[in-house]
């Protein structure tokens, strides 16, 4: 299987061991990764141009259409904002029409083809699936999933999971060798797109997020999209640690038994305990 | 004084002032930019013989520039004859002939190395030209093309003062004036015939052409002359360019004369010009690539100097826009500060307090819309931190007041907006024609069930909705109905989604609200963009 990879901006700086683990499995699971120099999925400037944000949208499945591959990405606003792109061209013909102009000056075709999908997605999709490649079950560790949301809403617009009961990452989780929890609040938003736009709301749900899943009993929250690690990771450095976030990337690694190293683990880190 | 005194000290005045102003803005922008975050630790020996090695690697070998083949050739070229040519002929007075014994300009190795060197140098300017046109021509400037212009000019005239120098008989009288004071009439013709023969110079007279004349001229040029001159044909191109200058025209003196002064001239102009703009970039990128170590992140310890520094290394060469991973919102919107290149130099003038106002709007709303995705940083082929620059920058003008559209609306109350927007004509979204918010469509559904505002998980978390909050999502869709779009564009719940579609994915009626809600953010940017004059 081979996919035209499109880590998004936030890993290259802000967290380059989300795009080592995920580089790291996908190696391990004989998933090839072509890397076309993308550029931003357009979802940061969503906020602020409706056409700047669909136009960097489908300059990057043009990119992907033009090498002949599906577009697979970790991180789930830079796929909600890819699939919304589309839906959105799709929707307006005047703004497609704009798009195909834009296009055109670069020497690209409007992208009808090239389909976009989430790490998680591939993972669920691989014939015979992640267990038979697990090497190292993580018996007796309790897992919370955290969806996030441009992934799973709007379900219409992004053909993720059942918006209200998703399971995808539960099923993942479980061939682990891990447990997954149930945990109420794992599909609501971690707060990250308020972030340098409104810090108090911000913080305030990111510390009802990790109050929610401490409770649920699980060792570590898992996330499975850059925006969401940034938040429950760095960003929730700052105040008391009551559950730590790792990147489903990362646990799924150890499990296939790649090295702590290999997938971005320091020494001490919490997860080591469960791999011995 | 002369010319070459007077030109000298000028020359030499302007570059040591400039030079010294230049240091000063690192020190003063270094600081202005705010108190960098510690990096990576203080490096070991071992670490900073590596950064040591990584730094050369960058400035002898221009590794970084190997992105574009056309452009590595055509610096190395340059390079490789233009800094010889600079300390080993330019500054011969103070370096050549203190060091290597016997030294005398006309001499071999010298007078071949010169033209050798010229010869690198004036062939890479070429390649550097078309690059430039090529593939950078929409980021030039006049001092871009300007500099190119008086390093060829220096160059070329060079050649063609070398060359008039050959066929001077006026340089040859001046020489066997000097050195040769006891000659005959007889052994002056011989050795004018010799020398007309052999090294090209063009006397108006007569000269003989018997062997034993030219012998003669031979045996005394070997006696008089060869221990300080070299045969002119090693300054191969120089020679060579002599056939372009008609044997019946006897211009050898004037046009000596005419390219020295251009020559020396053009040479002073480079130096008094070296500190100001991009001529400074050879001093400035040399300084910052070793400063960085080969290092291509964000990791590399950080003082206020280092990024004073980098904020003066940048040549311009326009790979950072190139590749920026927002040129597209750059295309749409038309802001050139979205893209790293023009954003450096606006962010400098703004840290020296001389960016006009609405650049200043511009520079905020390029500081915001990059992504920080380190992309130009690893592409610098200056070394420059950008990626450290745009996050200091971001952070020091978000504290000034200065946090992008978000900052801007939340300065005044939701109330304060609607009075000033309630009377414009708000009925158009963009160039679009009527938007989502505009269309009874979008709302004839909604029954005020407050689902939307139930499953909210901003409004969950607030303690006070009406005060943090202003409406409610359900709220802000009555007042759309109502078709009060004015009262909704500054409320707080606008500006403070978090665009999870809770809300559009568990309305019973199908009102697409987070839509809705992401429209009036964009006409809210559109709004303030236009307000300041950008769009």
């Amino acid at each position: 299987m081979k996919y035209a990879y499109f880590p998004g901006c936030k890993i290259a700086h802000h967290l380059p061991i989300h795009g080592r683990s995920v580089e790291a499995v996908c190696t391990r699971l004989g998933v090839e990764l072509l890397r076309p120099e993308f550029n931003c999925c357009g979802y940061p400037v969503r906020h602020e141009s409706r056409d700047a944000s669909v136009y960097s949208a489908l300059r990057n499945l043009a990119l992907a259409e033009n090498i002949g591959l599906d577009l697979m990405t970790p991180c789930k606003c830079c796929f909600g904002n890819l699939q919304q792109a589309r839906h959105q061209a799709g929707q307006d013909e005047k703004l497609k029409q704009r798009m195909k102009d834009l296009l055109h000056e670069e020497g690209l075709e409007f992208p009808e083809k090239a389909r976009v999908r989430h790490f998680l997605q591939i993972l669920d999709d691989l014939p015979g699936g992640v267990v038979s490649a697990v090497s190292r079950p993580l018996k007796g560790l309790k897992i919370a999933c955290h969806y996030g949301c441009h992934a799973l809403r709007p379900e219409n617009i992004t053909h993720f999971d059942d918006p209200l009961a998703p399971t995808i990452f539960e099923r993942l989780v479980a061939a682990t060798g891990a447990a997954p929890l149930p945990w109420e609040l794992r599909l609501e938003c971690c707060g990250y797109p308020l972030r340098g736009r409104d810090e108090n709301i911000a913080d305030l749900l990111v510390a009802k997020k990790m109050a929610g899943a401490s409770s649920s009993g699980a060792d570590l929250l898992a996330t499975a999209c850059t925006y969401c690690q940034l938040q429950f990771g760095s960003e929730n450095q700052k105040r008391p640690q009551t559950i730590p976030a790792v990147l489903f990337s990362t646990i799924l690694g150890l499990a296939l038994g790649l090295s702590p190293d290999e997938v971005g683990i320091k020494p001490g880190d919490v997860l080591t305990r469960f791999v011995v | 004084m002369d010319f070459f005194s007077i030109g000298l000290v000028l020359a030499c005045a302007s570059a040591g002032l400039g030079a010294l102003w230049r240091m000063r803005g690192w020190f003063r922008r270094g600081a202005a930019m705010g108190r960098p975050e510690q990096g990576r630790p203080r490096p070991g020996i071992l670490g900073f013989l590596g950064m040591l090695g990584g730094g050369l690697a960058d400035l002898v070998l221009l590794r970084r520039t190997l992105r574009s083949p056309l452009r590595w050739t055509g610096h190395t070229l340059l390079i490789l004859g233009f800094v010889p040519l600079i300390v080993l002929h330019a500054m011969d007075g103070v370096v050549t002939r203190p060091l290597f014994a016997g030294y005398e300009p006309t001499l071999d190795p010298w007078q071949f190395l010169r033209n050798l060197f010229g010869l690198f140098s004036v062939l890479g300017l070429p390649l550097l030209f078309l690059n430039r046109y090529m593939a950078l021509k929409k980021f030039s400037r006049l001092q871009d093309w300007t500099l190119l212009a008086v390093v060829f000019g220096v160059l070329v005239s060079g050649f063609f003062l070398e060359s008039f120098k050959i066929m001077s008989a006026g340089d040859f009288k001046r020489m066997t004036d000097d050195y040769f004071v006891d000659a005959e009439p007889e052994e002056l013709i011989s050795l004018k015939a010799y020398w007309a023969r052999e090294n090209g110079v063009r006397f108006r007279e007569f000269l003989p052409t018997a062997p034993e004349m030219l012998e003669l001229g031979a045996e005394l040029h070997e006696d008089r002359c060869a221990g300080c001159h070299s045969p002119t044909s090693s300054a191969f191109v120089s020679r060579s360019m002599t056939a372009l200058v008609p044997a019946s025209l006897h211009i050898a003196d004037q046009g000596r004369d005419l390219f020295w002064h251009v020559h020396v001239g053009l040479a002073f102009l480079g130096l008094a010009l070296l500190p100001w703009g991009k001529f400074f970039h050879p001093v400035a990128t040399g300084i910052n690539l070793l400063s960085r170590g080969g290092s291509r992140a964000t990791d590399t310890p950080k003082h206020t100097l280092a990024r004073g520094l980098a904020l003066d290394a940048c040549t311009r060469c326009g790979q950072c826009s190139l590749h920026c991973s927002v040129a597209q919102a750059h295309r749409v919107l038309g802001n050139p500060d979205i893209l790293p290149m023009d954003k450096l130099a606006d962010l400098r003038r703004h840290l020296d307090d001389r960016l006009p106002p609405d650049r200043s709007a511009a520079l905020v709303e390029g500081s915001h819309i990059c992504t920080e995705c380190l992309r130009c940083t690893q592409v610098c082929s200056a070394g420059i931190d950008l990626q450290d620059l745009w996050m200091a920058s971001k952070k020091a003008l978000t504290e000034a007041g200065r946090a992008g559209v978000d900052g801007e609306i939340r300065k005044r109350t939701a109330g304060e907006w609607a009075r000033e927007l309630a009377s414009r004509d708000l009925g158009r979204v963009g160039g679009t024609g009527a938007g989502l918010a505009d269309r009874a469509e979008s709302f004839w559904g909604c029954v005020q069930c407050t689902t939307c505002t139930g499953v909210c998980p901003v409004v969950a978390v607030s303690e006070d909705p009406s005060r943090d909050l202003d409406l409610a999502p359900q709220q802000i869709m009555n007042l759309l109905r109502m078709g009060l779009k004015a009262q909704t564009l500054g409320a707080r719940m606008v500006w403070s989604c978090t665009t999870c579609y809770k809300c559009q994915e568990h309305c019973p009626q199908g009102v697409p609200v987070a839509d809705i809600l992401y429209e009036l953010r964009q006409l809210g940017a559109e709004i303030l963009r236009k307000k300041e004059g950008r769009s």
